[in-house]
């Protein structure tokens, strides 16, 4: 029965023609040079391929109407893959069942039916030796497998597919370029039906891609995620696989790709000259300009280059506003779908327009340039704040500071500009537009005079906020706004527990706000900066009182310690000072503990101001103050 | 109007006066409100699953199931409105239905399966083969193409288990998921672009209460998506934003909200405080109220409410409420006043969420919202089977009026006064009395909808009572008649026929209903056959198949009959003896099933799905009928004794070897035949013997008028339809041919045994079996055997006492036959260790054993 052909040689002439028209209309779409009409041809065309399939394989396979059905099959893998950009769960399960269809002519099938992949190309290619008709289209399947395979990491199957492949014995995954090489697939017959891509095709993409991604591979260096953790170990390694790659034969976008890799596993090798003139060649490849300006950056950064540095940031924020006008990919196999998916923690991933703006103003405030850096920050908040574009912008994502810290480092830098008006109004704005999220400020002034035990809890960064308001009062002058802002700052620092669970205004970022260092030193800065007030107004009593609470506050904070200190000599509590100066030099010769901590950048900035100006000559004057009266 | 709704995702909008419609088919239509009127239809390429409007750009955009998303321009439409209206002025159908070409797609992509409308982005969510995913589009308009690139971001949701459908081809989805976009308030995108189901503004603090810090601070809207398996999650729109080359981490951009652990069908906000504040700051009247509370509907009912409120201390903690509502829920709407309408397949209903938010303590108002109901009470709106509802926007202040489509097709409007206490369908008062009689009219008609659909569910289950009736009454008489003939019986003959130019054995099953019950629809008769296994491969068990075959109506008196082949099988070989198992199958889920179902009256496909937990494990009710076992004896057949003149064809008579050799060859599905008929020539037949009292075998007969060995054969072959002929003539002997070809000769005779009693010599009949094949002898003695066990047994029954026997005798036979088992098991262990030369002989010896073994000299008394 199975062996009768139901449909004539007619209806087989028929589906072929109909696979032929198809993949004409699919080579029409690659032509097409309006976007939407050859996506919209491809579907056409992808679905006409699915019901030609589905019609095929409605009736019992048979060896005459095979290498017509692998060849549907193939087109239909082909196409598929490229309209979705992807190989996917779907395409293993058509190459599958192509498989079963050739094994069932052979009624070898029979109960075997859970066999994996490997096993089915095994006897699929033990029945196609008595089968020569369909090796071409076999060999093609066989090559859209491999891309498979290799795009999911599944290289021993892929050795063990290309060995039958060849009918070699012996071998391992480390001759798979050998394998790769020697297959030579059939040459496609004059007559056969129509093929988006045959295997000689598919074997020159396998080849690129198979050398573009061994390194990465092998020893998971440029192209996959795990770069930062491992590549340690394996750099020269990394090095001289990523050279064999760029030596190679590889599409302009891969080699940039390369270049780029090859330019962070210099720089982390310690050549960064080297490094410089790959991310150079990289940068001549035009197409993605970004990772390679990014890891420029590094570099200079590392090389201490700041304007170097600063100026290849700029580039890259201006690299990234154009439009990216990636070209439309071809209806075909290519090698880049071959590649795995960039990862933001690859050092291909170069983040978005405002993120680079970002990293741009933060290490123009990190360097010093306080007026570029405020510029920088005031761009990047019209950028993420601006509603009226078409187009939206991110905020910096999570591996950066969360939208309020932001606001806070524009307002920092603001300060550290001179520009404290326009620093006060950043700090409204942000209270401004989280007004809703704050528990409310009436019943906090209410609880407040009644002594209400339960207070709300407000977020550090507002806290943060006024502790910076209360900066630009005094660089603008006005100690009385200065110092009530202070208050209100510690105020709400003081009901703060680092313990407690942020309410109100869950961010998937605050664990930098969160911590308890970063909260301690807020509140030492907030005394600080109080004191500092009381000083300047005269009240040198109030001002001890705070620097005493600072210094109880944070033990270690020599900022604190010293204007402790002065504050008690000017007061001419000189038994008190020496005290105290033994307490500190004794700290002193103790290791510091959390030199490491890295705070948040508003933070630091504010500490800065702060900071005694004559630290050591104030110290050392002290010294000998102290020691003077003793040896008398 | 329309004529019943084709299966599909019905959708309802409207926008001032008209409303734009889709029934789920590939239709849209535009009505006319005012006038109602049809004012236009467009046919699409594909079903339409999902409709939205962006007001301000005049622009309908339509999903098409499979092929993407088409753009119209309302603009372009009215126009061709307007001529239609030049050409139907009597209130006609537009003329032609207008076909939407490929031209208006702006976005082909077959696996989408939502989306919404901003006013510069659109949001997609597509379906992956293992995940669901979000894209963000800059908006394309129609006819424009969009720039390459106009993705521009894309995150992947959590992983979903696909449906199972055939591979490479995607099942049509049960429940689609629900996409929408939230705004804060003070969002700087100018407000009229939130328009329709698609979008709504929260306040301020609900929106940073749910969407954190950075939603807030950037004014970003938010989308939120139900799932159908019931998560719900939201995305921060402006972080969505991605470079092509890296989707984001969804991680970090997608927040799970909740589980409502059944499929989402509508998420939608709505006001619970009174509007008090909003009067004072001057909001626009109308369309943007900004809602303080998110409301998620369950298929099954399961309804969340999360509002913002502030705790003792002042801190800012979500309130969040799960509901039970009934279901199963096809649609819902909020409306104005804090209500949800709902409806289920029997009613359309209204639930207020504002009604516990009055202030407990009227001393302190600006203690915040008030919280949310503990309970909500639905009131019924009279009106079923509604399955897409639009709240409209040109109802007047205070009132609300609802847009509905029926089940049937009818587009319905209510308008509910929000102020009165009792809500109902109130019509809108106007003095003219044409109106009145149309809204009478509307209402017998709404009332009519509904009496038939509760009429058409009551005729459903009360045929489903009868029909469990009946199978009561079945399975009562069945089980309870243990004697005498059974009320429904299935008897079974087996016989030869020609069938596709090959003899096949076939088994007739006749179901005989004989009682006086009805044996209707959910019955079948399950025909379950079993092989025998073979006896040369001990490890497999017999293969059995079961026939099902549907008793579609059987009255008292009825009988149906089937036929099932029992062989010759694949290899062509019979493995005899063959049992076939008659069963009387009830099935519950068929008859139960499609009556609690909540209706059928339209394709709506998940409500023909059963509802969970209503259903007992058990599937149906099982009433064995009948056993049988057809075995060599009744697969004989006799070419040699068919007279002449028959026109029955020689079968595979005594022939020449080498023809019969040269026949097998040619047909390679009887393998076996060959070497069987060569050893036919060549080797002597195997035989084998049974004895048998000739008196137990008169007393069982009971038919004195034939010898006894004739009569004996003929009670041998009784159940064979080929044995006429031998029972036309007395034979005692007989030359039959088993069904795999080979030649078996029975053989009766009467015989004297001297030694065994001691009151003299017995008479005693002797069966032999001789057959060339050993497994024909064997099925065949076995055959034998099985009906002297059965004869015996109902012998003894009538108490028949056996003659005094030797002993002695008895026990030397007995001796010998263990000394030969002994050898027989002695050989066998020789056979698995000895050579090939040796095992040879051993295997004749072992044969010879067998043979001796075959032919014992015990007697049935």
């Amino acid at each position: 029965m199975s062996h009768q052909m139901p449909q004539g040689p007619n209806c087989l002439d028929l589906w072929r023609e109909k696979n032929d028209q198809l993949v004409r209309q699919a080579k029409v779409a690659q032509d097409s040079s309006l976007s939407l009409r050859r996506q919209q041809l491809a579907q056409d065309a992808l679905e006409g391929l699915r019901e030609l399939l589905h019609s095929l394989q409605g009736l019992p396979a048979a060896v005459p109407a095979l290498p017509l059905e692998l060849t549907v099959t193939c087109n239909f893998i082909i196409l598929k893959t490229s309209v979705a950009q992807g190989f996917t769960e779907d395409q293993a399960q058509a190459i599958q069942r192509g498989l079963e269809r050739v094994l069932e002519t052979q009624e070898q099938l029979g109960p075997r039916l859970e066999r994996g992949l490997g096993e089915l190309w095994d006897s699929v290619l033990h029945v196609s030796s008595l089968l020569p008709e369909l090796l071409p289209a076999l060999h093609c399947l066989a090559g859209l497998q491999a891309a498979l395979w290799l795009s999911t990491d599944h290289l021993r199957y892929l050795a063990l597919l290309l060995q039958s492949l060849n009918g070699s014995q012996s071998g391992s995954s480390e001759d798979l370029l050998l394998h790769l090489k020697t297959w030579s697939p059939p040459a496609e017959e004059s007559d056969a039906p129509l093929i988006l891509q045959d295997a000689q095709g598919l074997r020159d993409v396998l080849l690129t891609g198979f050398s573009g991604l061994i390194p990465s591979l092998s020893y998971p260096i440029q192209l996959h995620g795990t770069y930062l953790e491992l590549i340690i170990g394996n750099l020269p390694k990394a090095l001289s696989s990523l050279h064999e790659v760029a030596s190679g034969l590889c599409p302009r976008p891969v080699l940039v790709q390369v270049y780029t890799a090859l330019g962070t596993c210099l720089r982390k090798m310690g050549n960064p000259q080297r490094a410089l003139v790959y991310l150079v060649e990289a940068l001549k490849g035009g197409s993605a300009l970004g990772p390679p300006l990014l890891e420029a950056s590094r570099l200079y950064q590392q090389l201490g280059d700041t304007a170097a540095e600063l100026e290849s940031l700029e580039l890259l924020v201006e690299a990234l506003s154009v439009t990216q006008s990636s070209e439309a990919p071809q209806l075909l196999i290519e090698v880049e779908l071959l590649l795995p998916q960039s990862d933001p923690a690859s050092p291909l991933h170069c983040g978005t327009q405002s993120q680079a703006k970002h990293l741009l103003a933060s290490r123009c405030l990190q360097t010093g340039r306080a007026e570029d850096a405020a510029e920088h920050y005031l761009d990047l908040l019209a950028l993420l704040l601006d509603g009226s574009e078409p187009r939206f912008s991110p905020p910096p994502s999570p591996p950066g500071p969360c939208m309020p810290e932001v606001f806070l480092e524009a307002a920092a830098a603001l300060i550290q500009a001179g520009r404290a008006q326009d620093a006060l109004t950043v700090c409204e704005e942000l209270l401004s537009r989280t007004s809703s999220l704050l528990p409310k400020m009436s019943q906090l002034w209410k609880d407040a005079r009644k002594g209400t035990k339960d207070l709300p809890h407000c977020p550090l960064w507002v806290s943060a906020t006024h502790l910076l308001q209360g900066q630009a009062w005094v660089q603008l002058g006005s100690q009385k706004e200065a110092v009530s802002e202070f208050s209100w700052c510690l105020e709400l620092l003081f009901r703060a527990t680092p313990k407690d669970k942020e309410q109100g205004a869950p961010s998937n970022c605050e664990q930098g706000c969160k911590s308890d260092v970063t909260l301690q030193q807020l509140r030492a800065a907030a005394l600080i900066s109080r004191g500092l007030e009381w000083v300047a107004r005269g009240q040198d009593t109030k001002a001890l009182q705070d620097f005493l609470l600072s210094v109880q506050m944070c033990p270690g904070n020599r900022d604190a310690s010293i204007h402790l200190l002065q504050t008690l000599r000017r007061l001419d509590r000189r038994d008190e000072a020496t005290a105290f100066w033994w307490r500190l030099e004794a700290q002193t010769k103790l290791p510091q503990k959390d030199a490491t901590w890295s705070l948040p950048l508003y933070l630091e900035t504010c500490l800065s101001w702060i900071r005694p100006s004559d630290h050591e000559t104030c110290l050392e004057e002290f010294r000998t103050s102290v020691l003077e009266p003793r040896d008398l | 109007p329309l004529g019943g709704l084709a299966s599909g995702k019905p959708r309802v909008l409207c926008h001032e006066a008209e409303a734009f419609l889709s029934t789920g088919s590939e239709l849209v239509y535009v009505y006319d409100l005012e006038g109602g009127l049809l004012t236009a239809a467009y046919r699409f390429p594909g079903q339409v699953w999902h409709l939205e409007l962006l007001a301000p750009r005049r622009a309908l955009y339509v999903l098409c199931a499979g092929k993407g998303i088409y753009c119209l321009s309302l603009d372009h439409l009215s126009r061709s409105t307007s001529q239609d209206d030049g050409d139907s002025e009597d209130g006609e159908l537009p003329s032609s239905v207008v076909p939407v070409g490929p031209d208006a797609c702006v976005l082909p992509d077959a696996s989408l399966c939502a989306f919404t409308v901003l006013d510069g982005t659109l949001v997609t969510l597509a379906q992956g083969p293992t995940q669901w995913k979000i894209q963000l589009f800059e908006r394309p308009c129609p006819g424009e193409d969009p720039q390459p690139g106009g993705q521009i971001g894309e995150v992947e949701l959590s992983t979903y288990t696909p449906p199972a459908g055939v591979p490479g081809k995607p099942a049509d989805p049960c429940f689609l998921p629900v996409l929408c976009c939230v705004s804060p308030p003070a969002s700087r995108v100018p407000h009229g672009h939130l328009w329709g189901s698609g979008s709504f503004t929260l306040k301020e603090a609900l929106f940073g209460l749910l969407f954190g810090a950075d939603a807030t601070l950037l004014e970003s809207p938010v989308i939120l998506c139900g799932l159908p398996d019931g998560q719900l999650c939201s995305v921060v729109l402006k972080a969505l934003v991605t470079s092509r080359s890296a989707p984001g981490d969804p991680k970090a951009l997608v927040k799970i909200l909740h589980h409502l652990e059944e499929p989402v069908i509508f998420i939608g906000a709505l006001r619970t405080e009174p509007q008090a504040e909003e009067a004072a700051e001057e909001m626009p009247p109308g369309e943007d109220v900004h809602s303080d509370c998110l409301v998620a509907l369950g298929h099954y009912g399961r309804t969340l409410a999360i509002k913002a409120s502030w705790d003792k201390a002042g801190n800012l903690v979500p309130e969040l409420r799960e509901y039970c509502l009934p279901g199963p829920v096809l649609c819902a709407a909020c409306g104005g006043g804090g209500r949800v309408y709902h409806s289920t397949p029997s009613d359309l209903c209204m639930v207020d969420l504002a009604r516990g938010s009055t202030p407990s303590d009227p001393t302190q108002p600006e203690e915040g919202p008030g919280g949310l109901p503990p309970l909500l009470c639905p009131a019924s709106l009279s009106a079923c089977s509604v399955v897409t509802l639009s709240v409209s926007s040109r109802a007047p202040e205070g009132d609300t009026e609802l847009l509905a489509l029926s089940a049937k097709g009818r587009l319905m409007t209510f308008s509910l006064d929000l102020n009165s206490e009792v809500p109902g369908l109130s019509a809108v008062s106007r003095a003219d009395t044409g109106q009145k009689i149309k809204e009478l009219l509307s209402g017998i008609g709404n009332v009519s909808e509904r009496v038939s659909f509760l009429k058409k569910a009551v005729d459903q289950r009360n045929k489903a009572l009868t029909s469990l009736n009946e199978a009561m009454n079945v399975s009562c008489a069945l089980l309870s008649s243990r004697e005498g003939p059974r009320p429904i019986s299935c008897t079974t003959t087996a016989a030869w026929s020609r069938l596709q130019m090959q003899d096949v054995l076939t088994a007739t099953c006749l179901l005989e209903n004989r009682s006086a019950f009805h044996l209707g629809q959910g019955w079948t008769l399950c025909v379950q056959v079993l092989t025998s296994c073979s006896a040369l491969d001990l490890d497999s068990a017999g293969a059995a198949t079961t026939y099902t075959i549907p008793v579609d109506q059987l009255g008292p008196g009825g009988q149906r009959e089937v036929t099932l082949p029992l062989g010759p099988g694949e290899n062509g070989s019979f493995d005899l003896p063959v049992t076939v198992s008659c069963t009387l199958f009830y099935s519950l889920r068929e008859v139960v099933g499609r009556a609690l179902a909540p209706s059928d009256s339209f394709e709506e496909p998940f409500l023909d799905e059963e509802p969970p937990d209503v259903l007992p494990e058990q599937e149906g009710i099982c009433l064995p009928l009948s056993r049988h076992t057809v075995d060599l004896l009744q697969s004989l057949r006799f070419p040699g004794l068919a007279p002449p003149c028959t026109q029955a064809p020689p079968l595979r008579g005594p022939a020449d070897p080498v023809d019969t050799f040269l026949e097998a060859r040619r047909e390679p599905g009887s393998h076996p035949s060959g070497p069987a008929s060569l050893r036919a020539a060549y080797l002597p037949p195997s035989v084998a013997c049974i004895k048998v009292s000739a008196e137990l075998l008169r007393a069982a007969l009971e038919d004195s008028r034939l010898p006894l060995c004739c009569a004996t054969l003929r009670w041998l072959l009784a159940e064979n339809a080929a044995a006429d002929v031998v029972r036309a003539r007395a034979l005692s002997s007989v030359q039959g041919v088993a069904p795999d070809g080979a030649d078996v000769h029975l053989i009766v005779r009467e015989v004297a045994v001297t030694d065994l009693c001691l009151a003299g010599p017995i008479q005693v009949v002797e069966i032999q079996v001789e057959s060339s094949s050993l497994a024909d002898v064997c099925r065949a003695h076995h055959a034998v055997i099985g009906r002297m066990q059965t004869m015996v047994t109902q012998q003894a029954a009538q108490g028949s006492s056996p003659p005094d026997l030797r002993v002695q005798y008895l026990r030397q036979i007995h001796a010998n036959h263990e000394a030969l088992l002994r050898e027989v098991q002695a050989l066998r262990d020789r056979l698995c260790v000895e050579d090939e030369a040796s095992s040879c002989a051993t295997a004749q010896r072992l044969l010879q054993v067998y043979k001796q073994l075959r032919n014992p000299s015990l007697v049935l008394l």
